[in-house]
C-alpha cells in the first residue's frame, strides 16, 4: 500500500511557470498576454524582413483610407502606406521597450540589492546617486545623455533606462531591507554562506517580483516617453516609430485627415493597455502581501 | 525637531552637490556650444573670442565649476545667453504661471480621486469596480501629446468651448487655462485613482477595521471614519513630493497653449542652447525637491506619532 | 421740412453717426509672433522676428521699398540718398527735417525730441561697440576710417563705460542734418548696412534711462511705438505713431495698381491704429485661430497650405475656392536659397569629384518642391535667388534637372558603381519637425535610386551648429537667407576665407573661384560682373560643393478685410497695411 499521495509525482513547477499559469486562468489578462505575444511577432516578423517595406510608396499621396490592406490606413504625404507605417513604429516601440527594460531593470535590482544588503557606505552612495538622479527632472537629464551621447534610437533607450532604475532600485532596496534580518538568511549565513550566494540565491528570488512587476511598467512608460521625446526631437531619428507619427499627425488634423492619428493610437493603446493589465496581474499574482 | 530639520538639510547638500556636478558636466562639457549659437551664421573668430570671455567660458572647466557653485549659493544665476534678461525675474515670473497652470487641477484633482477611489472601494470587486479598473487603465495607454491634440482640436476649435490658446495675466488667464486644467484632470485621474485605490485596499482587512466593521459600522462609515484617516499619509507623501513638479510646470501644456511658464521656458532654452536657463532650472528644481521631501518627513512625523524622526 | 427731406437728414446724420463711430473705432491689425524676440536694442539682435519688429519702431537711414522690384534701397530718414565723392570714399548725408523721436518718459518732460546727426553719429558708434555688437559688426568692419580702431578700443575698456563722445575719423558731423562717412575703399556695399535694422537711430536718452532694459523698452522714430515695456511672451501692442514721417508709395510694378495696391499712394502711414503680435508658437492654434478670423494674415505653413490654396495650371497659386471669398495671398520667392552642402574635407567627398556630382545628377529638386512644399519654391540653376540681380536669367546658367542616367554613370567614375563599396552617408539637418523629417525620407529614396545609402541625423541648432563649425558632417541640409540683397552675399558661401566659423561650411577652397570673387565682389551689377558670375557657377557645377538648391517661396496669407497687401520679406508689411473695420466685425467668428 503506498502512502505516497499522487501529486507528489507530478513534478514541480517552477514560480515562474506557476505565475504565468495563474495569469493565463484569467480570460481578461489572457488576452491580454496574446495582444503582447502578436506585438512581439510584428516586431520579429520586423527584424526578419517580412513586413512589407514602409518606406515604399504604394500610392497617391494623403489618399483616404480604403478597403485594400495596404491603404486600410490611407497613405501619407509621400505616399507610403500609414498602416505599415505603424506596423513599423510597432517594431520599433517594442525595441526601445525591450532595451530600456533590459538595460534599467537588472542595473536598478543590482543596484537594490547592493545598498539593501552592504548598508553602510555602499547604501549611502547608491542613495546619494539615487537622489541626484531623481532631483533632475526626467526631460533635461534624457536631453542631457543625448547630448552626450549623440541622438538616435540606442542613446534614447540609455537615456530612458537612466531615468527608470531609480524606482526599481528604491523598490528592491526596501524589499531586501525587509528580507535582510529574517530567519532564512540569518540561517545561510550561519552556514558559512558568502555575500554574494546570499545576495542572489537566498534574498533576490524572494525579492524580485517586486523588479517584475516593475518591468511592466517600465516597458510601457518607455513606449510612452518616446512619443513625448520625439515631439521634442529627441527620439528616433529614422525609420518610423509612433512617436513620429503622432508628430505628423498633429498637422494632418486640421486638414481633417485623422487616419494616421487613430490609427497610431489604436496600435499602441492596445499595447499599452495589455502591458498594463498584465502587471496589474503580475503584482496580485507575485506579491505575497496581497495573496 | 530642530537638530531634525538641521540634520536633514546638511544632507541635502552632496544631493545639490551632485546634481549641480551632474547638471554642469553634461551641459557645460558635453552641451552645445552657446557662442556659435548665439552668433550664428556671421560668427568670425574674433566675436568667437569675445563672447566667450564675456560669458567666462573661456576658463579652466574647474573654474567655470567653482562658479557655478557660487552661482548656486548666492542664488545668482546670471542673465539668459539669448535674451539677456535677468534670471531671477525671468524665473520667479515663470514659476507663478506654471503654478497657475498646475496647481488648481492638481488640488481639485486631489479631492475628486481620493473621493472616486473611496467610492470605487466601497464597491469593490463588483462591476463598477472592474469597469472603473479597465477605464482608467484604458486612459493611462493613450500618450499625454494625443490628449493636447485631441482635445484642442475638438472643444476649442470644432465646438469653440475654450480658446485654442493664448494667456493674459490676472484673473483673465482663467478663460485660457480652462482647457490646459481640463486636460491635466483627465491626465491625473487615471494614475491617482489606481494608487489611492491600492492604498485604500491595503488597510481594509485590517484587524481595526474589522473591528469597526464588527460593530456595525456600515461599509461607507467604515471607509470614511477608519480607513482613509490612516491612508492620509501616503496619500499626503504623494502629493507633497509633487508639489516640486508643479513649479516646474508643464511643458506639454505651456508648450501647446502659449502659455509662459517655467516649462516653455526650459524647453525654448533647450532647443536654443541657453545654458543658464537649464542649469538654473535644474539646480532649482532639485533644491525644491529637497526642501519638499523634509516638509514631507515632518509633516509625516506630525501626523503619525509612531513614526520616529531618528 | 418736405417728408423726403426729412428722412434724407436723418439717414445721412445716421451714416455721419455710423461713419463717426466706426472712425471712433480704433483698427488693430493681429499677426502671430512665431518665437520669441530676445530683445529689441537693435545692434544687439539679428534675426528674422527681431527685425519684424524692429522694422515697426524704429527707422534706419535707408528702406527698401515696399511695392518695387527688384528690390532698391530708398531714403528713410534721409531726405535723399546720399551723394558719393569724386574720389568715391566719402558718402555725404543729408536727414529729413523735423523727425521726431516719441515721447517717453526717457526725455525731459517726457516729449520726443527732433533727431540729429548727433544721433546718427551715436547709433553707429554703438553699433561698433564690440562690447554689445557681436552679431551684426561684420557688416562694417573694414568699411569706416578709423571705426575699426573704434572698435578695438571698446573692446579693451570696461564694460558700461561710454566711448560715444571719442573721435572717429570717418564720421563727421557736418550740421545738424547734414553729416559724412568716410570710407576705407571704394564700397559700394556699404549703403545695404545702412538698410539693415542693426543701424537703427537709437536716442542716447533711452539707452542711459532704460540701461539694461533697453531692449525691451524702444524708443524709436518708426510707424509705430510701444506703449509700455514689452512683452516677450505675451501680447505686444503697438500704437501708431501720430509723428510718422512715411508716407505710402506711389511707385509699385506693373500690375500693383490693378491690384489696388495703389489706392492709397501718398497717405501718411501707419493706416491703422494699432497692431497687435501675440506669441503663438505651435501652427495648428494658430492657423486655428486665422481660420476664425481672430488673426488678420501670418506665414503659411505646409499643413495649411494644402487646405487652403490650390495651384493653377499655369503654376501659379490661388485661395481653394471654399475660401476665396474670405481670404487672400501674396507671394515672392524669398531672397535667399535652400540647398545641401557637402563637406570638402570629408575623406569620401572631398577628394572624390564624381561622387559630388553624382549626388548633384541624383536629387531631384523639383520633387522635392512639388510633393513636400506643395510647389511652393524654385528650382536654381546658380545659387543666386531667383529675383535678384545677377540671377540665372542674367548669367545664363546651364539647367539642373535630374539624371540618373548621368548620375550612375558618374557613381561608377567614382569607384562606386551602383553604390557597391560606398558606405552610408550622413546628412544632418537643424530641424527635426515632420517637414524636415520627410524631406530627409524624400532625399533617402531619391538617393537610394543610385545605390547611395543616406542616414539621416535631426538635432537642434545649436547642436548643428557645433557640428558643422567642428566640420563634423558629411552633408548638411542648409538655407542662407540674403543679408542684402546683392548676388554677392551669396558667392562668398564659397569664398575661401569664408571657412569656419565663416559661413563655407564645406571648407570648399578653389584659387579660381576665389579670384572671380574678389574681382566681381564690389562691382556693380551689369554685364562685367555677370561675366565673373558665369565664372563662379561653371565651377560650381564642376565641383559641386553646394547641390539641390532651390529658391523657397514665401507665402503670407490675409484675410479679406486687410488691403494693400504684398509680401516683401525685406519691408514688412504691417507698416503698410489697412483694416476695413467694418468688414472685419462683420467677418470675425
Amino acid at each position: 500500500m503506498s502512502s505516497v499521495p499522487a501529486a507528489s509525482h507530478a513534478k514541480p513547477r517552477s514560480a515562474a511557470m506557476e505565475a504565468l499559469a495563474a495569469l493565463w486562468r484569467r480570460p481578461h489578462v489572457r488576452a491580454c498576454m496574446l495582444v503582447v505575444l502578436a506585438y512581439l511577432l510584428v516586431a520579429v516578423a520586423g527584424y526578419a524582413h517580412l513586413l512589407p517595406d514602409h518606406e515604399a510608396a504604394v500610392g497617391d499621396a494623403q489618399q483616404p483610407p480604403s478597403w485594400h490592406l495596404a491603404t486600410l490606413l490611407g497613405t501619407d504625404i509621400l505616399g507610403r502606406s500609414v498602416l505599415w507605417r505603424v506596423l513599423a513604429g510597432a517594431q520599433t516601440a517594442v525595441t526601445i521597450g525591450l532595451v530600456t527594460t533590459t538595460l534599467a531593470v537588472p542595473f536598478g535590482t543590482a543596484l537594490g540589492l547592493a545598498a539593501g544588503y552592504f548598508g553602510g557606505w555602499v547604501d549611502a552612495i547608491i542613495n546619494w546617486v539615487y537622489s541626484v538622479v531623481v532631483s533632475v527632472p526626467d526631460i533635461l537629464l534624457i536631453t542631457a545623455i543625448s547630448y552626450a551621447l549623440g541622438k538616435g534610437l540606442t542613446s534614447m533607450c540609455v537615456a530612458i533606462a537612466a531615468t527608470s532604475w531609480v524606482s526599481i532600485m528604491r523598490l528592491v532596496r526596501g524589499e531586501v531591507l525587509r528580507h535582510k534580518g529574517s530567519d532564512y538568511v540569518l540561517a545561510a549565513r550561519s552556514l558559512g554562506a558568502g555575500s554574494r550566494r546570499i545576495m542572489f540565491s537566498e534574498i533576490l528570488p524572494n525579492v524580485i517580483h517586486v523588479a517584475i512587476v516593475t518591468s511592466s511598467l517600465v516597458l510601457l512608460a518607455a513606449v510612452k516617453g518616446e512619443v513625448i521625446l520625439t515631439y521634442l526631437g529627441l527620439g528616433v531619428q529614422d525609420g518610423a516609430s509612433w512617436g513620429l507619427l503622432i508628430a505628423g499627425a498633429s498637422q494632418d488634423l486640421t486638414n481633417e485627415i485623422w487616419a494616421p492619428l487613430l490609427g497610431t493610437v489604436t496600435a499602441m493603446f492596445l499595447l499599452i493597455y495589455s502591458l498594463s493589465a498584465i502587471g496589474d496581474a503580475l503584482r496580485d499574482v507575485l506579491d505575497p502581501r496581497l495573496a | 525637531m530642530g537638530a531634525y530639520v538641521v540634520r536633514r538639510l546638511l544632507q541635502a547638500i552632496p544631493t545639490v552637490f551632485g546634481v549641480a556636478l551632474l547638471t554642469f558636466l553634461l551641459f557645460n562639457a558635453f552641451g552645445p556650444d552657446p557662442v556659435r549659437t548665439a552668433l550664428g551664421n556671421h560668427a568670425t573668430a574674433e566675436a568667437i573670442a569675445n563672447l566667450r570671455h564675456q560669458w567666462g567660458l573661456d576658463q579652466s572647466l574647474p573654474l567655470q565649476f567653482v562658479d557655478f557653485l557660487r552661482q548656486i549659493v548666492t542664488f545668482d544665476y546670471g542673465r539668459s545667453y539669448v535674451t539677456g534678461d535677468d534670471l531671477g525675474t525671468q524665473l520667479k515670473s515663470g514659476a507663478l504661471v506654471s503654478l497657475s497652470v498646475t496647481v488648481p487641477p492638481f488640488v481639485f484633482g486631489a479631492i475628486v480621486n481620493v473621493s472616486i477611489a473611496l467610492f470605487i472601494t466601497r464597491h469593490r470587486d463588483g462591476i463598477v469596480d472592474r469597469a472603473a479598473r479597465a477605464l482608467f487603465i484604458g486612459a493611462m495607454s493613450v500618450s499625454a501629446l494625443v490628449y493636447v491634440l485631441a482635445l484642442q482640436y475638438l472643444l476649442a476649435f470644432k465646438l469653440d468651448w475654450f480658446p485654442i490658446n493664448g494667456y493674459e495675466s490676472g484673473w483673465a488667464a482663467v478663460k485660457y487655462l480652462a482647457l490646459p486644467w481640463l486636460i491635466q484632470l483627465l491626465l491625473l485621474m487615471g494614475p491617482d485613482i489606481r494608487l489611492y485605490r491600492t492604498l485604500f485596499l491595503a488597510d481594509i482587512d485590517a484587524d481595526w477595521v474589522r473591528t469597526a466593521r464588527s460593530k456595525g459600522a456600515g461599509e461607507g462609515r467604515v471607509l470614511f471614519r477608519h480607513v482613509l484617516p490612516n491612508a492620509w499619509i501616503p496619500i499626503i507623501t504623494q502629493n507633497v513630493t509633487t508639489i516640486p513638479f508643479l513649479i516646474l510646470g508643464s511643458f506639454l501644456m505651456e508648450r501647446f497653449f502659449s502659455i509662459p511658464g517655467i516649462g516653455n521656458l526650459t524647453i525654448d532654452a533647450l532647443s536654443r542652447g541657453d545654458l543658464p536657463v537649464l542649469k538654473a532650472v535644474t539646480v532649482l528644481g532639485a533644491l525644491a525637491l529637497v526642501l519638499f521631501n523634509l516638509v514631507n518627513d515632518l509633516l509625516y512625523a506630525v501626523a503619525d506619532p509612531r513614526v520616529r524622526l531618528s | 421740412m418736405k417728408p423726403i427731406r426729412r428722412v434724407l437728414c436723418c439717414l445721412s446724420l445716421a451714416l455721419a453717426a455710423a461713419g463717426a463711430a466706426g472712425a471712433d473705432e480704433p483698427t488693430v491689425l493681429t499677426m502671430p509672433r512665431y518665437a520669441q524676440f530676445d530683445t529689441l536694442d537693435p545692434v544687439q539682435t539679428f534675426s528674422a522676428l527681431s527685425d519684424q519688429l524692429l522694422q515697426s519702431v524704429y527707422s534706419t537711414l535707408l528702406n527698401y521699398a515696399y511695392l518695387e522690384r527688384p528690390y532698391k534701397m530708398e531714403p528713410g530718414l534721409l531726405a535723399s540718398m546720399p551723394t558719393l565723392s569724386a574720389d568715391r570714399l566719402t558718402l555725404t548725408f543729408k536727414l529729413r527735417a523735423g523727425v521726431r523721436f516719441t515721447d517717453n518718459p526717457c526725455f525731459p518732460g517726457g516729449k520726443g525730441r527732433v533727431v540729429t546727426s548727433d544721433d546718427v553719429l551715436y547709433s553707429i558708434k554703438r553699433f561698433a561697440d564690440g562690447r554689445l555688437n557681436d552679431k551684426t559688426w561684420w557688416a562694417m568692419k573694414d568699411a569706416v576710417q578709423g571705426l575699426d580702431a573704434y572698435h578695438a578700443a571698446t573692446l579693451k575698456a570696461a564694460p558700461g563705460v561710454d566711448l560715444t563722445g571719442s573721435d572717429v575719423a570717418g564720421l563727421r558731423k557736418v550740421d545738424a542734418t547734414t553729416f559724412t562717412i568716410r570710407l576705407t575703399h571704394d564700397n559700394p556695399l556699404f549703403l545695404y548696412a545702412l538698410a539693415m535694422t542693426a543701424t537703427s537711430i537709437v536716442p542716447s536718452e533711452a539707452v542711459r534711462f532704460y540701461k539694461d532694459r533697453f531692449g525691451l523698452n524702444p524708443v524709436g522714430t518708426g510707424p509705430f511705438h510701444a506703449e509700455k515695456e514689452l512683452d516677450r511672451k505675451g501680447v505686444i501692442r503697438l500704437l501708431k505713431n501720430p509723428d510718422y514721417y512715411g508716407v505710402y508709395p506711389s511707385v509699385g510694378e506693373p500690375g500693383d495698381a490693378a491690384r489696388g495696391l495703389l489706392k492709397d499712394a501718398g497717405k501718411r502711414l501707419p493706416l491703422v491704429d494699432v497692431l497687435e503680435l501675440p506669441l503663438i508658437e505651435e501652427n495648428q492654434p494658430a492657423a486655428l485661430k486665422f481660420l476664425r478670423g481672430e488673426i488678420d494674415w501670418r506665414f503659411l505653413d505646409r499643413a495649411n497650405f494644402a487646405k487652403l490654396i490650390r495651384r493653377a495650371p499655369d503654376g501659379s497659386f490661388a485661395v481653394a475656392d471654399e475660401y476665396a471669398g474670405r481670404f487672400g495671398i501674396s507671394y515672392t520667392t524669398a531672397p535667399g536659397i535652400v540647398y545641401v552642402a557637402l563637406n570638402m574635407k570629408d575623406p569620401i567627398l572631398g577628394g572624390n569629384k564624381a561622387l559630388r556630382q553624382a549626388l548633384a545628377a541624383a536629387i531631384d529638386v523639383q520633387a522635392e518642391i512639388d510633393v513636400l512644399l506643395n510647389g511652393r519654391g524654385r528650382k536654381l540653376d546658380s545659387i543666386v535667388p531667383y529675383e535678384m540681380p545677377g540671377n540665372e536669367r542674367d548669367t545664363g546658367a546651364p539647367p539642373h534637372r535630374k539624371d540618373l542616367a548621368l548620375a550612375k554613370k558618374l557613381m561608377a567614375d567614382a569607384g562606386y558603381p551602383g553604390g557597391a563599396g560606398l558606405p552610408p552617408l550622413t546628412m544632418s539637418f537643424y530641424l527635426a519637425d515632420s517637414d524636415t523629417r520627410n524631406m530627409f525620407d524624400l532625399l533617402r529614396a531619391q538617393f537610394a535610386a543610385i545605390g547611395v545609402q543616406l542616414n539621416g541625423s535631426f538635432q537642434d541648432v545649436p547642436a548643428f551648429l557645433k557640428a558643422t563649425g567642428a566640420g563634423n558632417f558629411q552633408l548638411a541640409y542648409y538655407d542662407w537667407t540674403a543679408d542684402y540683397p546683392d548676388a554677392e552675399d551669396f558667392y562668398q558661401l564659397l569664398y575661401s576665407r569664408n571657412v569656419t566659423p565663416g559661413p563655407n561650411m564645406g571648407a570648399y577652397a578653389n584659387a579660381a573661384y576665389d579670384r572671380a570673387y574678389e574681382a566681381s565682389r564690389l562691382m556693380a551689377d551689369g554685364p562685367a560682373r555677370y561675366a565673373y558670375f558665369k565664372t563662379m557657377n561653371a565651377l560650381i557645377e564642376d565641383d559641386a560643393p553646394l547641390i539641390g538648391v532651390f529658391d523657397p517661396l514665401r507665402f503670407g496669407i490675409f484675410q479679406k478685410w486687410v488691403g494693400n497687401f504684398k509680401r516683401n520679406p525685406l519691408a514688412i508689411e504691417n507698416n503698410y497695411l489697412r483694416i476695413d473695420p467694418v468688414a472685419k466685425r462683420k467677418g470675425m467668428q
